[in-house]
């Protein structure tokens, strides 16, 4: 195929000038298969085809020096208590069953909690851990051994409380459907670095795909190239790579070789340099048949690994998709989404109380994590993979209370006044924790962190300047950030 | 934040020309001591770059709040909320009140309040008269942003503001050869020959009969109608296009393909955008199907264009009988993505699809401020808001409300197995009366008809369609502006008119009525400028392949221009004098020659125009997935082509043979296959698709079950089978597939593979999808290359 992928070369720049390429490519063509800078012809509404000029500043790409050249975002679907984990609270222990104070409640929305609630205080003892001296709860035993490589972000604060809008809020900077997600614009503005993999993967656990749907990783406006694929931990990995059970590789390499000739000879009469791009097409999905599989296999994985992660090849599990997370940036891809569901700790039902399926999944993601953080650290990877970790929003210090009662579980209600995330790796300055929440860890007061300001500083650290990754669609130069929304870029956090 | 009231409000008209002359700038200059200056240049100017332009300054390229700090009247005028500065009193300035971090609602610069010393300097320079820069940059095209007055004055002479108007046809047709019998002709006849090209050779006829099916019903030709034609046009090509033109336009096929593109446009689905967590099934909309069918049924009654949008605008006002068939229409906005609890997305979801999807205007921009780059205040927005908020919706579900269409008739049987079903579930509803959920307290009863009962109503051909219809409330409520766009920062009342860009009189809609009628007829009128021209270039788009305004949804300022004005005004005019005929406008079109010119490239063309914007030659179009789909169950033989219904699984498990149109679409997780093949999101109006390349299609044309049975099927019918040696086996599979023969030296090759793949037969594996059998490959292999795939 030595010929083909030559004259697919050549012809990748008549091509440019017939279809619109929405990225330059630094890489030759690695990037035109799978996600990243492919060809997408896609007319947004302001004719990217016709309006180069409202994509001239990202061309420039990256807009500085990256510090990341990839992201391993760890979504802790239904919003992790930040009281039972981060953020120690005393006070909120001094209150614990008392009412909560009708102040706390005046114009305030719940999902759940009714009348007036009793003060929850924090259900497990926290320690400081590490030289940088971090509180973390005894739920997460493992993870109090990395915390000097992390940065506690303790005041993030959002404007939705319901899982969907605020995942999407999280994931795309709009609570409602219809915009790209930050892993898209990611691969919109950097592209990708496997010839042999999609660009932008997601990995979901804990037996339920997150509230907001598949949309918290699609694309939104942007053109469906950079759209997240979602693989699988067993089974198939991506949809539809198995070849039917009786066609075997080398029939399916004969079949192909044959379309291609095929191809080839229509390239010969019509010129249309769009059937190369076809062909490179098929190679690119049937060297992903043989490498995805690769990718995906845990078994190549020794058993001191596997020991390290708690993992065990074959099952669906959080700590199987970590390891697929290292094995996945090792391998070039640029966006690696994990979601993690079963935190919505409300205390309805024993599995989801804090004294009940809180302890489990905090159990499932707590070894993984920190097998995650020292394994990259110890492969050179922690210092340009981003590492992220969080929920939706936060979770309140009062008991929820549903339907007026006190329930049989313990649990908090949504809060998005006040919750943590934590970042790691590239970039970020480690062992530090920033902002405050007030005493009781209701209201995020100091240094307050948005979803906005978020995605800006995450995008920096990327290399891209938020304000000029722009995509013009319903008239306006969109962006991740949301350009109807203030945001700032947290410095202090960067290392 | 700083924010601004109206520009223009503050500097009238003719002053603000006099800044852009600089005359104004000048004599406040003259009045301005030296040392003032060399102040704000040495102390001023270097905080503010530092602290203040990354978000007020047109370098930054940001004017958060409406306000501008790298030139005088830019704090002068002030943003959005009041002017920033007062020169001489430090005390009344915001500027001032914000550095001092005095108002907690209100703390600039945000990061970080600035040092005392600073704020002293910045007291110190208001005190002084706030004197700008020496080098005041006045009036800019940026500081011009959102300059309502300023919009206005450039939309006076945008294009597609203007009247839709006559068009005088280029003359002497008779330079230029054959071309030129079709008005279209000559129009790109005259652009080519302004760039020295000339048109393409005629498309050979089996290429043309082709695209004509492609293009015209989704579904290719067969091997014997292209013999047919072909035969025919050798007799008289132009009467056998003619005949086969009309066919095709009057086929049922018509609609089902043609519709595929309003249903983009409008942004179709069978549920609305969210789910329910507890029982993790989507909201269905069981009935939205019996509004795909209407676009369907109107497109093949070929009813007046005019009239079809009024319909799925205000069908409820025109006097129809509440279960009339146009009753379906107005799922339009009933069986939107949004559910009334969201009754602000909703609402803005119906401006956005009512302004951007039918004129091409970005109006739900204005939703939280005026547009920055449009004539449209932000009082438009909310004048809309009010036509739509004056309507009622059904929960989607509510069987009571929403009237059964006589015109759907399942068979007997179907109607007696859903009664079946229906009673099963209807006792099981009742067994739950008064029964809770226990983990949320939700009614059990709800929840089996929520999910049951609404899977019943959605997928079962015996369940009844029904009309998704709207209500206006008895008295419409008033609408005011909501200071951006937050509802409760209510600003001045606004009544219920139309957009002052295309009605500059904005004549109130009368005090008792929505005006949502009124509305409809201001849009599908004659006279609006923007409605016939969106739709003609949508048609053009759609079967040209390449659109004469490429930002379909977009005709605004900020659109592209036409390629070919005088072109899409005459399609347009020649559009509403036939009576707003979407039949007469899709046949003017593929008659012409440039419709049916050769896809073939040549050198000169391809150095002179690459893009192929003045249409040198035909487009080479990729098929949509929709296409690729029937096409393959075509062939096979395995086409349902029943019309109209309840919607089916496209490729899961027991997938549906009807057409994709008749697909089940579910907004919240659309379908990963969709997706990887440009299908846009269904929750906003879609200018046009995308056109990626990505190894996920080709993995589905690889690996699909559906694909898979197809080829399958193709290699197991009756004929194939009665065929024994294999080259005659090889020359069927090309006619049914591609429809044609193949050449010597690509039997040649197919025979090799043939060779190659029957060393694979092994009698004792077990019999799977894949018969134990060269052939299914080789078909599949004819339905994976380009020849398929693309129309020429």
């Amino acid at each position: 195929m030595k010929n083909l992928h030559d004259q697919v070369q050549q012809e990748y720049a008549r091509l440019q000038t017939r279809k619109h390429f929405l990225k330059n490519c630094s890489m030759g063509l690695a990037g035109i298969w799978l996600g990243g800078r492919s060809i997408a012809a896609g007319l947004s509404d302001a004719g990217a085809a016709t309006q180069p000029d409202s994509h001239d500043d990202s061309h420039a790409l990256p807009h500085f020096a990256p510090r990341a050249k990839r992201v391993i975002f760890l979504h802790m679907a239904g919003s992790p208590s930040q009281l039972e984990l981060f953020d120690y609270k005393p006070a909120l222990q001094q209150l614990d069953g008392q009412d909560c104070p009708a102040s706390f409640l005046e114009g305030k929305r719940f999902a759940f909690i009714q009348g007036v609630p009793k003060m929850l205080g924090p259900q497990y003892p926290f320690r400081q851990c590490g030289d940088s001296g971090a509180w973390v709860s005894d739920r997460m035993p493992h993870f109090q051994s990395v915390v000097d490589e992390v940065c506690f972000v303790k005041s993030m604060h959002t404007s939705q409380f319901n899982h969907g809008p605020a995942q999407l809020l999280l994931h795309t900077g709009n609570q409602n459907l219809g915009s790209a997600s930050f892993g898209a614009w990611t691969m919109y503005g950097l592209g990708s670095e496997s010839e042999n993999l999609p660009g932008f993967i997601v990995l979901v656990s804990g037996g339920k795909t997150p509230s907001a749907g598949k949309s918290v990783w699609g694309s939104g406006f942007l053109p469906s190239v950079y759209q997240g694929v979602q693989c699988r931990s067993k089974g198939d990995p991506v949809l539809y790579l198995s070849n039917p059970d009786s066609v075997s590789m080398q029939q399916r390499r004969r079949a192909l070789d044959a379309i291609n000739r095929i191809n080839q000879q229509t390239f010969n009469e019509t010129g249309d340099p769009e059937i190369l791009t076809r062909i490179s097409q098929y190679e690119m999905a049937f060297r992903m048949q043989t490498h995805a599989a690769e990718a995906f296999d845990l078994q190549q994985e020794d058993k001191a690994t596997h020991a390290l992660y708690g993992t065990e090849p074959g099952k669906e599990s959080f700590g199987n998709n970590c390891l697929l997370a290292r094995r996945l940036a090792e391998r070039g891809v640029r966006f690696i989404q994990l979601f993690h569901w079963g935190w919505d700790s409300h205390g309805a039902a024993e599995s989801e109380a804090l004294n009940g399926g809180f302890k489990t999944r905090c159990e499932e993601v707590d070894r993984p994590i920190a097998a995650l953080l020292n394994d990259l650290r110890q492969r050179g990877l922690l210092e340009d993979t981003l590492v992220v970790w969080g929920g939706e929003f936060g979770r309140t210090p009062m008991r929820e209370n549903r339907g007026g009662r006190e329930m049989k579980f313990v649990g908090r209600d949504h809060n998005p006044g006040a919750f943590t995330m934590w970042m790691a790796g590239g970039g970020i300055k480690p062992g530090i924790s920033y902002g405050e929440t007030d005493e009781i860890g209701y209201e995020a007061i100091v240094d307050k962190v948005s979803p906005h300001d978020l995605h800006a500083t995450l995008q920096h650290l990327l290399g891209i300047d938020h304000k000029r990754l722009t995509y013009m669609h319903q008239g306006l130069p969109q962006r991740l950030s949301n350009v109807t929304q203030p945001s700032r870029v947290v410095k202090e956090i960067m290392a | 934040m700083l924010a601004r009231s109206r520009r223009h409000a503050v500097v009238p008209f003719a002053v603000f020309t006099a800044l852009v002359c600089g005359l104004i700038a000048g004599s406040v200059r003259a009045e301005e001591s030296a040392e003032d200056v060399r102040f704000y240049e040495q102390k001023i100017r270097p905080l503010l770059v530092r602290h203040c332009y990354e978000c007020h300054s047109e370098e930054a390229g940001e004017q958060q709040g409406g306000l501008l700090l790298d030139r005088r009247s830019g704090w002068i005028e002030g943003g959005e909320t009041d002017k920033a500065v007062v020169p001489g009193q430090p005390d009344a300035s915001l500027l001032v009140t914000a550095i001092r971090y005095d108002d907690d609602n209100l703390q600039m610069p945000p990061d970080q309040r600035l040092d005392d010393e600073a704020i002293a300097l910045f007291e110190q320079w208001v005190q002084r008269g706030a004197i700008g820069p020496a080098d005041d940059m006045g009036e800019t095209e940026f500081s011009r942003l959102g300059d309502q007055e300023y919009l206005f004055d450039q939309a006076a002479g945008h294009w597609a503001f203007q009247p839709v108007a006559p068009v005088t046809l280029p003359s002497s047709p008779s330079s230029r050869g054959e071309w030129g019998t079709n008005a279209i002709d000559r129009f790109v006849a005259d652009s080519l020959a302004e760039v020295a090209l000339a048109p393409s050779d005629p498309a050979d006829p089996a290429t043309l009969l082709r695209r004509l099916h492609h293009d015209l019903t989704g579904l290719p030709p067969t091997y014997d109608q292209i013999t047919a034609f072909v035969e025919a046009a050798q007799i008289d090509r132009d009467a056998a296009t003619r005949q086969w033109i009309d066919r095709l336009i009057a086929s049922p096929e018509f609609g089902q393909h043609l519709g595929r593109l309003w249903l983009d446009v409008v942004r179709y689905g069978d549920t609305d955008n969210n789910y329910r967590p507890d029982t993790r099934t989507p909201h269905y909309h069981p009935f939205a199907f019996s509004y795909r069918d209407y676009v369907v049924r109107s497109l093949n009654d070929d009813k007046p264009f005019d009239q079809f949008l009024k319909e799925q605008m205000a069908a409820d006002l025109m006097g129809f009988a509440p279960d009339a068939p146009e009753m379906a229409a107005l799922g339009f906005y009933a069986s939107g993505p949004y559910s009334s609890r969201a009754q602000a997305e909703a609402l803005d979801d119906w401006i956005d699809v009512t302004t951007r999807g039918l004129m091409g205007i970005t109006a739900a921009c204005a939703r939280c401020h005026d547009h920055k780059f449009e004539p449209v205040p932000t009082a438009d927005y909310y004048s809309l808001r009010g036509v739509f908020a004056a309507a009622a919706r059904v929960n989607p579900l509510d069987e009571t409300k929403q009237p059964i269409l006589a015109s759907y008739r399942p068979t007997p049987a179907e109607v007696a197995d859903y009664q079946k079903k229906r009673a099963t579930i209807d006792a099981k509803i009742d067994g739950a009366d008064g029964k809770k959920a226990k983990n949320n307290n939700r009614s059990i009863a709800q929840k089996i008809r929520e999910t049951e009962l609404a899977e019943l109503l959605t997928f079962h051909p015996g369940a009844p369609a029904r009309a998704m219809v709207l209500a206006d409330r008895k008295r419409p409520p008033e609408s005011y502006v909501f200071i951006r766009g937050d509802a409760s920062a209510r600003g001045e009342a606004v009544p219920r008119r139309f957009l002052k860009i295309l009605d500059p009189q904005q004549d109130a809609f009368p005090q008792d009525s929505s005006g949502r009628l009124e509305l409809a007829e201001k849009i599908a009128s004659a006279g609006n400028p923007l409605t016939a021209r969106v739709f003609v270039n949508r048609v053009w788009g759609h079967l040209i392949g390449s659109h004469l305004v490429t930002t379909p949804s977009d005709f605004g300022l900020q659109g592209s221009r036409p390629t070919h004005p005088e072109l899409l005004d005459w399609l347009a005019d020649d559009f509403l004098r036939h009576d707003w005929s979407v039949k007469h406008l899709v046949r003017r079109i593929v008659s012409s020659q440039t419709y049916q010119q050769s896809s073939r490239s040549h050198e000169a063309g391809q150095a002179a125009d690459p893009e192929n914007r003045w249409l040198w030659r035909g487009n080479r179009k990729h098929l949509s997935i929709e296409a690729i789909r029937d096409s393959m169950l075509l062939v096979a033989g395995q086409l349902d082509r029943r019309i109209g219904g309840h919607p089916g699984r496209l490729w899961d498990g027991d997938y549906t043979r009807r057409r994709a149109i008749y697909g089940f679409i579910n907004r919240f997780n659309l379908d990963p296959t969709l997706r990887a093949f440009d299908f846009p999101a269904p929750v906003q109006t879609q200018p046009a698709r995308g056109e990626s390349i990505v190894a996920p299609q080709a993995l589905f044309t690889m690996n699909a079950p559906l694909v898979i049975d197809q080829a399958a099927a193709i290699v197991s019918s009756a004929d194939f089978l009665r065929i024994k040696h294999d080259r005659p086996k090889l020359v069927s599979l090309f006619q049914s597939v591609l429809g044609r023969d193949p050449d010597a030296a690509e039997i040649a090759r197919a025979l090799k593979l043939v060779e190659f793949q029957k060393r694979f037969q092994n009698p004792d594996r077990p019999p799977s999808r894949f018969i134990d059998s060269p052939w299914p490959l080789i078909a599949q292999a004819l339905l994976m290359c380009n020849e398929f795939q693309y129309v020429d």
